[in-house]
């Protein structure tokens, strides 16, 4: 009797207590499986290299235009080209976050999720690990065309590497926020135009928002438009503890959000 | 009994006739009724009170253009009209095409659409102008935003800045009339796409390179720079000292007209077919 219970526990894993703790767990691997057929992993590589583009593009063109400036090469290369490299890796970011909540929302299948015996959050929180490497990815290929372009035409050495290293860093770290604040929307809004529409009119609002204004600029959408070459130090702290406070605050939304959802539903 | 029969034989006939020969006009009436409680009216008007906010705020800086010799009005007017045509009229129009195609993709809709005796290039066409006249209204609410923040402006600052209205539309319709090939293109990019991301993605990542390309003379097969060249055209016409290239019209508008016409058909042709298999 007791053998054939536990074979019956092996045949359905569901009812096995490992799994049921892996429930509470982050899984990044399942959210993975199901993002295969979206067509994202494609779409993050694309634009990675479309923004890489950008930097070797223009040097191509009008590389005389930048030899003879003063600063470090990095920081020449990003003051000409980042904010259309951001620009892009914003709205791909804006785009992801829709599609990965799209794809739950579209036939329904959030509800069934929301029967396993899973947290709803921990599905947020898979999601946003998931998008973090993609991110990495995409800053890498835009980080090695920025070093292509230092070594091509203008000067390199390993400094070259460290400070871009740094930068795409703190890039990232400027991201986060925007891509839990497009993960926290997407997961709000059933229908993904009204998600996309109001991560569009938030870069919009980055874009149109002054930028020596330093607590206007630690709006979500804008941070990732700042570039660390050349900044105070006290910027670069101000803007980090911002984004991990930022981050963390949106995490606590994200969760209290989703409370409030189950209590009203 | 014979006679019912045939009656009924020719009111089928006439009725699947009718419903072949539906008119296009209603049928852009049963599509725009259908996004009706989309909310996509509350982003448009959001993204147009955001545009002249900073309008507002920073009118002070419209008197400091003696360099490029334009009054303080018409820099007002120009300065929100150009961040509408660079990043915020296309994006917005490619939320649009996002809610045209998804709103029937998400309970199989456009299944009992297709099913309907109606020319799918029709229906293509309703939709394609109901994208049209959503971004009409558009163009209609950032004008309407432009008069209230000129009063408000005008106001705050002392100083007239408001412009006579067939001016402003006639600026806001020129840029509309160019934003057509640009609509028609993201219309054939939702319609041909399948995947949402590559469909959006692809629309959003080109609207982010017309800045560079208006510089140059591809500008010209590029009809997502369209509408900022027509209002950076207008700058420069209104600007006595600042020189902008001019919009000229031989062979612009046949290029724009063939763009058009091409999109649109290649969207027809793709309208349903992954539904159909």
């Amino acid at each position: 009797m007791k053998t054939q219970s536990l074979s019956g526990s092996d045949r359905y894993p569901v009812h096995d207590s490992t799994s049921r703790r892996g429930g509470y767990g982050l899984k990044p691997g399942l959210e993975y499986k199901k993002i295969k057929r979206t067509g994202l992993l494609p779409a993050f590589v694309c634009c990675g290299l479309l923004a890489a583009a950008f930097p070797v593009a223009d040097m191509a063109v009008r590389s005389e235009r930048y030899l003879s400036l003063p600063d470090s090469p990095v920081s020449i290369l990003l003051h000409a080209d980042w904010q259309m490299m951001s620009m892009l890796n914003v709205l791909l970011l804006v785009v992801a976050a829709c599609i990965l909540y799209h794809t739950e929302v579209s036939d329904n299948a959030l509800l069934k999720m929301c029967s396993l015996p899973l947290k709803e959050s921990s599905l947020f929180f898979s999601k946003i690990l998931l998008l973090i490497p993609m991110l990495i990815f995409t800053l890498a290929l835009e980080a090695a065309a920025l070093g292509f372009c230092c070594w091509h035409w203008l000067s390199f050495s390993p400094e070259v590497l460290t400070e871009l290293a740094y930068s795409m860093g703190f890039s990232l770290l400027l991201l986060l926020p925007a891509a839990l604040l497009s993960l926290l929307l997407a997961c709000a809004c059933k229908n993904m135009w009204i998600s996309l529409g109001i991560g569009v009119v938030c870069i919009f609002t980055a874009t149109m928002l002054p930028a020596d204004n330093f607590l206007l600029s630690l709006f979500p959408y804008a941070m990732p438009f700042q570039i660390l070459a050349g900044m105070q130090k006290e910027t670069i702290t101000g803007f980090s503890t911002a984004a991990a406070l930022e981050s963390l605050g949106l995490c606590a939304a994200e969760i209290i959000f989703l409370k409030i959802r189950r209590w009203s539903a | 009994m014979k006679t019912r029969l045939n009656n009924l034989d020719t009111d089928a006939r006439q009725s699947r006739q009718t419903g072949r020969n539906i008119n296009i006009l209603s049928l852009v009436g049963v599509e725009l009724r259908k996004t009706r409680r989309s909310g996509i009216q509350w982003i448009l008007l959001a993204a147009d009170i955001i545009l002249w906010m900073p309008s507002i705020l920073n009118a002070h800086l419209n008197f400091g253009m003696q360099a490029e010799g334009i009054s303080p009005e018409h820099n007002f007017l120009i300065q929100g009209f150009m961040g509408m045509a660079w990043f915020m009229f296309p994006a917005s129009m490619i939320v649009v095409t996002v809610l045209l195609t998804q709103t029937e993709r998400s309970n199989h809709g456009i299944l009992k659409m297709l099913a309907l005796p109606v020319s799918t290039t029709r229906l293509c066409l309703a939709k394609f102008l109901v994208l049209l006249s959503l971004a009409g209204a558009q163009m209609l609410m950032s004008a309407g935003m432009y008069f209230v923040s000129a009063a408000i402006a005008s106001h705050t600052r002392n100083y007239p800045f408001m412009l006579p209205p067939l001016f402003v539309l006639r600026e806001a319709g020129l840029m509309y009339l160019a934003a057509v090939p640009m609509l028609a293109f993201f219309w054939l990019l939702s319609v041909c796409i399948q995947t949402p991301v590559f469909s959006v993605g692809m629309g959003l990542a080109s609207i982010v390179p017309s800045v560079l390309i208006i510089n140059t003379k591809l500008w010209l097969t590029y009809p997502m720079a369209y509408p900022f060249f027509v209002i950076t055209a207008e700058y420069g016409k209104l600007a006595t000292i600042l020189e902008t290239a001019q919009v000229e019209l031989f062979p612009w508008i046949p290029v724009a007209i063939g763009i058009t016409v091409v999109c649109l058909a290649a969207s027809c042709l793709c309208f349903g077919r992954a539904e159909r298999k």
